[in-house]
């Protein structure tokens, strides 16, 4: 690393290191902590004056430090003819502002924390002007927001700083953020994130189909920052800052850091009529705008606030001219509109501490009680309102002279026109600074007696104001030199155009514009008084009153969206899901290509039809009649009946039979449940939403249905061929659907009864706390005895259901057995014996037949899910892995040759933990009944023949 | 189970075993007084495991014959989730405590759903997925509605549980599609299904957008993302910071390792989804929290957006996306940690607040804590030069790299709109109007978490805490 890369990077780095020296030498007294405060920047400003002869010769100075390569990103920095000026800038404004800012704060306060900030701020204007790299730009870009919002909000117990802090970060923040975009593109286009390589890309960029919109992102970080129409009205509410914070910001740096951008940027963005029109026309805009507006401010600060965004308009329209000569120009404009508008925020700021009040209505006549500040005010609006022998006049005359040689759209009057008229608004409001507060009649009610200020106040403003005349004076050996590099800089080398800088360029168009501003302007001076009635009369748009609806506005779009989208309610979430996937799936179908159908449509006969035609009625119904639970509970049973009876049609009896088993089950468990709960279900929602969520309902149904449609016309590979083959093969049974439950997927079935074991326990333990919590009241005092019949248990059925009892059971048995090669199993053997139980107790009552009943259903649970592991675990033993099956035949003389598989006494533990849950289901929801006020039998039915010899009344 | 199987699943085992035997413990022992006690073991082992995994071998394991994959795509994402999940736990014991909500279940249920969470990110498999997946979200449920006294709450928790219900719904039906039509469930027999195709089978394709539907809810994206202000607004505040911060990373990941390992072939099939899903999670997420107030649904929106953004990583569909995305995981895990510990100290009276109005002012009275939280929220809303900031440009500049700069553009401009609501909070606490105050209490872990993270927020900087090396290596490990 070379001498002066090293510089470069210390240089970068010293404002940084030097924001921790302030909050400690506040300590030592207000006068150390400045001075302390200095030596950072003094530093930085040596090192750069030590760098700029070689600068100034063309040399260009890089340094590079990796940092996350991986993002691109590393800490380079360089120092052109354009970061000279800036950081020259920034630096000896940042060591004036310092000195002034000593003076200028009240013993009340905290200066440590004011200079703290302040240097950050320093840094991170810093390194804006000095980074190579893209994303280090930004970070300082960012930095900068982040610091001024510290800086502008120092005073926290004013509400104008609360507010003008608050704007000024959400729009450069916001603006800052837009242009990372800008800036990833620009990198990406270059293939490189490193300023000096992008800047050698120009065309490149220009002939990119992606310039566009990284122009406008950039622009919009630009332009937010350099407070360009219609972002311009933060600038103005940040005024409450501190004025120091306000020289500084405002005159040298952080507005100017837009202007930097399009300046940096001006060889590979400019010259296309995308960045004239809008650059250009922003700038034009912004500087008639601004001036108007500034015409018309009492507030002395806020005065120069808008003057200054009339100027940085000025700025931004001639780097948006595309033009080499305008790009000059602008350069001498940054160096001239520095050294006024700094000098002037501080005479501001001296006479608000003077006279506590910067109200120029109160003010005038100030000339004599504050002869010092008159001279440096006066001397340095007269620049600004571009008077000859001023700096303000030289680059104001080459900006018309630009300005009158450019076309707009067509017109080659619109630009000169404006630029005129923006020239005149200046020298309206520079003379009203320098009349109204210095001129006119001495008052006698000052807010306080105005008197100069010591000598540590006005120094820097003198400073200022000398090199106001120098350059004034003699321009070419002043600044020329530094002009010509920093200009050489901003139009990317090559050849400099011809231009001159001196006061006297003959008889032009430009004099005669001038010449007609100043006369314009003195005019509109004399004349204000009317015309500053007729601007309050009438009706304008204020910016900040509309930035405040607006964002009132976008907050309240935002919340009646939310509102709108989260309204809590459950349908509305459900409705989203739905037609979110349904939409999703609609894309995936027309992006996927189906193949063409290879099946034809089977052949439908009456009996499928018929089933089909049931089916769609009965659930069609159960739509229509859902509120009515106990019709839709049947209808949704033969729904079941309709798929069983499907299964068997289509040859899977296994399937059908597990089906049938199921939903007979579940069928009597709901009646069950269905008995303690409201019988209707309530009409909550209109006619509308109905018929809405009914469309989105059939909507995700007849997805669903044409995605079955459209797999079963077409021949895919399916699994079904892998366990067809090896059903006997490697489970040893013909039942595949059974062999698939013990053996290829044994894992699950596993997991499933362990989970359906747990389902059992939980509605027990969750009727367990039903009843020892507040519902139990509820239920208690609900009347559920309505349409009771008065034959609960029937001797029909009692009968029956006894003589079917051991039937059941063996058929339970036999399934049980038959299960690994026939339909059947354990699974549906459980159900078939659950069934037969359900029936006993359903026929007899709950208390009789749990009277008679011997095991408890926690231990049968317990056993099936314990049988069923032991079973796989026994599988170690032979050194296979869990839950491998293993079969053989057995020969037992009375019966056939039977097949003995491991898989059976996994089947045993199926068994009893299915019938030991659903047994368990039901016992729970008994205990409901009972605990509701339900009369218990102790007989099996309500009339017993057998009793009636005894007594021929009783039972009647 | 072989012994290696064994081996590569131990941080598993082990965390499943110690729930257990706590679950045991605590209920044969002294129930809710062990709470504390419970809570500190088991915020150390989830470090202990945290280490384990973090130093543990590296290269890539898999056990169970290709259902748990352990790689360093896997070990990031539990190390992640893990010491946030810790994290989480050590600073909600205090507020549990105070308010009488410390159950003995909530840290074995946090213990629980993270075990979830590990095989989530270590699933080779659909079967692996969605056991990972369920464990988790069974856990979730259940923390979401802890107070049971509390209507909101248990609101919430139904809600989140119906809807998860029908998430999971769909990603079964996409799982079976896909299993039906690939013949397996293994990733890379799915992959080696589609190697073959010159376009992806209609089913298959299904399959994948049934299974992202599903996921999609777990990561709440857009427009899958309706439970999220509702189960963190009604949910206690440290079950919202859990939320918030963990399952988001396993999601995320698990998301990545489905899309990458089961259907990396046809990466232009999903990358359009898992884009479209991101914008719309990035503007939701951005528009949507501005007009809150509480602060806890404005953290729900706000963490719908940076999904968005993460997403946006994956859709870029190269290494480069899939290492922004974990970065931006990281990153952002620890930036809600830290907002969080804050959000839980904030009381008025030892009552819990949430309005954002409770800010105002705060800077005056706790410039430290302020200053941190400015930090944070800068972060979160992606300033430069914030971490956040870095996490945000990566996914971006993996999107550029990826050709989707459409994709970047509107990112940028959903962090723009984004940035609005954090920096407001910024402004409440620095500005705002007078309004009765804040308590100033704070427990030590909540305030060291609130420090640390902002302090990792501006540190990290430097170097990221060279974690980015971690996350190229787990990048590479997926992206093959």
């Amino acid at each position: 690393m070379s001498r002066e890369g090293v510089f470069l990077l210390v240089m970068s780095a010293l404002p940084f290191l030097g924001a921790l020296i302030p909050g400690l030498m506040i300590r030592a007294g207000r006068t150390a902590c400045a001075t302390f405060a200095a030596v950072p920047t003094a530093l930085a400003l040596t090192m750069l004056l030590i760098l700029a002869p070689s600068v100034m010769q063309g040399e260009v100075i890089r340094v590079e430090l990796d940092w996350l390569p991986q993002l691109g990103l590393s800490v380079s920095f360089f120092l052109d003819g354009l970061g000279l000026l800036f950081a020259g800038m920034i630096l000896g404004v940042g060591l004036l502002v310092t000195l002034y800012a000593r003076f200028y704060l009240s013993s009340d306060d905290p200066m440590g924390q004011f200079y703290t900030y302040l240097l950050l701020f320093q840094g991170a204007m810093l390194g804006i002007v000095l980074s190579d790299n893209i994303l280090l730009l930004l970070i300082f870009w960012e930095l900068t927001s982040l610091s001024s919002f510290l800086l502008i909000g120092y005073w926290k117990h004013l509400p104008e700083g609360r507010q003008g802090a608050r704007m000024a970060l959400a729009v450069t923040g916001g603006g800052g953020l837009a242009m990372i975009g800008g800036m990833l593109i620009l990198g990406n286009i270059a293939g490189s994130y490193n300023l000096t390589d992008i800047l050698t890309q120009g065309d490149a960029i220009r002939a990119s189909e992606w310039y566009l919109p990284a122009l406008i992102l950039i622009l919009l970080g630009a332009f937010t920052k350099s407070a360009q129409f219609p972002f311009h009205f933060w600038l103005p509410h940040a005024m409450a800052a501190p004025t120091p914070v306000s020289a500084y910001l405002h005159s040298a740096t952080m507005v100017k850091a837009g202007v930097f951008l399009l300046a940096r940027m001006w060889p590979v963005l400019a010259g296309t009529d995308a960045w004239f029109y809008i650059v250009a026309t922003t700038g034009l805009i912004t500087m008639v705008l601004g001036a108007l507006i500034a015409l018309f401010k009492n507030d002395l600060k806020a005065l120069l606030a808008y003057s200054t965004v009339s100027h940085l308009g000025l700025l931004t329209m001639l780097l948006g001219f595309g033009t080499k000569f305008a790009a000059i120009v602008a350069v001498f404009h940054i160096i001239n509109h520095l050294t006024f508008k700094a000098a002037l925020f501080m005479t501001a700021g001296i006479v608000d501490h003077a006279v506590h009040s910067r109200d120029i209505k109160r003010l005038g006549g100030l000339r004599h009680l504050m002869p010092i500040t008159f001279v440096i005010g006066t001397v340095a609006a007269l620049s600004m309102a571009g008077i000859p022998l001023f700096n303000g006049f030289l680059s104001k005359e080459m900006m018309l002279d630009e300005a009158a040689r450019t076309g707009w759209a067509g017109s080659a009057w619109v630009v000169p026109a404006l630029a005129t008229l923006g020239a005149l608004l200046s020298v309206a409001y520079s003379f009203r600074f320098i009349m109204h507060v210095f001129f006119g009649p001495v008052r006698d009610d000052y807010p306080a007696e105005p008197h100069d200020p010591p000598f540590g106040l006005w120094a820097a403003p003198a400073l200022l104001v000398v090199g106001v005349v120098l350059i004034g004076l003699v321009p070419a050996l002043v600044v020329g030199p530094l002009v010509a590099v920093a200009g050489g800089a901003v139009i990317g080398g090559g050849e400099l155009p011809y231009y001159s800088l001196k006061i006297w360029h003959g008889v032009t168009p430009a004099l005669f514009m001038s010449a007609a501003a100043v006369l314009g302007g003195l005019l509109l001076l004399w004349r204000h008084a009317p015309l500053d009635r007729v601007w309050l009369a009438a009706p304008r748009p204020e910016a900040k009153v509309i930035f405040d609806r607006l964002i009132a506005a976008a907050v309240s779009l935002a919340r009646r969206i939310t509102d709108r989208a989260h309204d809590g309610a459950m349908s509305r979430y459900l409705a989203i899901f739905v037609v979110a996937t349904v939409a999703l799936g609609a894309v995936a179908w027309t992006g996927g290509g189906t193949p063409p159908p290879t099946r034809g449509l089977q052949p439908v006969p009456l009996v499928v039809a018929i089933g089909w035609a049931l089916l769609l009625v009965a659930a069609v119904s159960v739509v229509v009649t859902h509120r009515s639970r106990f019709l839709a509970l049947v209808l949704i049973s033969i729904i079941g009946l309709m798929i069983s009876a499907g299964f068997v049609y289509l040859s899977a009896p296994d399937l059908a039979l597990t089906q049938i088993a199921v939903e007979t089950v579940t069928i009597m468990l709901l009646l069950l449940a269905l008995h303690f709960l409201p019988k209707t279900t309530p009409i909550e929602s209109g006619w509308f939403r109905r018929i809405r969520d009914g469309m989105i309902a059939a909507a995700a149904g007849g997805g669903v249905g044409a995605l079955a449609y459209v797999f079963l016309l077409r021949d895919v590979d399916t699994i079904s061929g892998y366990h067809l083959e090896n059903s006997y093969v490697g489970g040893g049974g013909t039942n595949v659907v059974n062999v698939i439950l013990v053996d290829f997927r044994g894992y699950d079935t596993y997991g499933e009864i362990i989970v359906l074991a747990i389902a059992g326990l939980v509605i027990f333990a969750a009727i367990e706390a039903l009843l020892s919590g507040p519902a139990a009241a509820r239920i208690r005092n609900t009347n559920y005895t309505q349409d009771r019949s008065r034959d609960r248990h029937p001797l029909m059925m009692v009968v029956a259901t006894r003589v079917m009892m051991p039937i059941a059971i063996m058929v339970g048995v036999y399934i049980f057995l038959r299960g690994h090669n026939q339909p059947g199993g354990g699974f549906v053997a459980g159900l078939v014996i659950s069934i037969a139980l359900l029936m006993q107790y359903m026929a007899s009552g709950f208390a009789w037949a749990q009277a008679r009943q011997r095991i408890g259903y926690h231990t049968m649970i317990g056993w099936g899910v314990l049988i069923a592991g032991l079973t796989g675990a026994a599988a170690w033993l032979a050194g296979r892995p869990f839950l491998t099956s293993a079969f053989g035949y057995v020969h037992l003389p009375p019966i056939e040759e039977f097949e003995l598989a491991t898989a059976m006494a996994f089947d045993l533990g199926v068994f009893l933990a299915v019938l030991g849950a659903v047994m368990l289901m039901l016992y729970s929801l008994s205990r409901i009944a009972r605990y509701a006020g339900e009369t218990q039998n102790a007989d099996p039915m309500d009339f017993d023949p057998s009793e009636r010899k005894t007594d021929p009344k009783e039972g009647v | 189970m072989t012994s290696a199987d064994f081996s590569t699943v131990l941080p598993e085992v082990l965390l499943a075993v110690y729930a257990m035997a706590v679950l045991l413990l605590g209920v044969y022992g002294g129930k809710d007084k062990l709470t504390g006690a419970i809570t500190w073991a088991t915020v150390a082992t989830l470090l202990l495991i945290a280490a384990m995994v973090g130093f543990g071998s590296g290269g890539s394991r898999s056990a169970f014959g290709g259902l748990f994959i352990d790689d360093a795509f896997a070990r990031f994402a539990k190390v992640t989730l893990l010491l946030s999940a810790a994290a989480v736990l050590a600073m909600s014991q205090d507020y549990l405590e105070r308010r009488d909500m410390g159950r003995f279940e909530y840290p074995v249920l946090i213990a629980l759903s993270v075990v979830g969470m590990m095989i989530m990110v270590s699933a080779g498999d659909l079967m692996s997925l969605y056991m990972g997946l369920e464990l988790q979200s069974l856990a979730l449920y259940v923390v979401a509605s802890i107070r049971r006294d509390s209507a909101k709450s248990t609101e919430a928790g139904l809600k989140y549980f119906v809807l998860g219900s029908l998430s999971s719904g769909l990603l079964l039906y996409g799982a079976s599609l896909t299993y039906g039509f690939a013949g397996t469930t293994s990733f890379t027999g799915i992959v080696a299904a589609l190697q073959g195709a010159e376009q992806i089978p209609l089913g298959l394709l299904f399959g994948m957008v049934f299974l992202i539907t599903g996921l999609a809810f777990k990561v709440s994206a857009v427009p899958f993302h309706m439970w999220t202000p509702d189960v963190y607004e009604g949910a206690p505040t440290p079950v919202t910071a859990f939320f918030a911060t963990a399952p988001k990373v396993a999601a995320m990941a698990l998301f990545a390792r489905l899309v990458y390992d089961g259907f990396g072939p046809v990466v232009g099939d999903w990358t359009q989804i898992v884009a479209l899903l991101a914008v719309a999670s990035m503007f939701l997420g951005s528009i949507a929290a501005i007009g809150q107030r509480n602060i806890k649904r404005l953290m729900a929106y706000s963490s719908i957006g940076h999904m968005g953004f993460a997403m946006m990583g994956l859709a870029a569909g190269t290494a480069a996306g899939v290492q922004a995305m974990l970065l931006y995981m990281a990153i952002y895990v620890t930036m809600n940690v830290g907002t969080f510990a804050f959000i839980l100290s904030m009381s008025r009276d030892g009552q819990p607040v949430t309005d954002i109005s409770a800010l105002n002012l705060y800077s005056r009275r706790e410039p430290a804590k302020a200053m941190a939280m400015l930090i944070l929220m800068f972060s979160l809303a992606g300033v430069p030069p914030m971490l956040g900031f870095f996490a945000k440009y990566g996914v971006l500049m993996a999107a550029v790299g990826a050709g989707m700069t459409w994709l970047a553009v509107l990112g940028v401009i959903a962090s723009v709109i984004g940035a609005f609501y954090y920096l407001r909070l910024v402004f409440y606490m620095y500005f705002g109007t007078e309004t009765e105050v804040l308590d100033t209490r704070m427990p030590a872990v909540q305030w060291l978490l609130l420090i640390g993270s902002a302090a990792a927020m501006v540190i990290g900087v430097v170097n990221m805490f060279g974690i980015e090396g971690a996350a190229t290596l787990a990048a590479e490990a997926l992206v093959r």
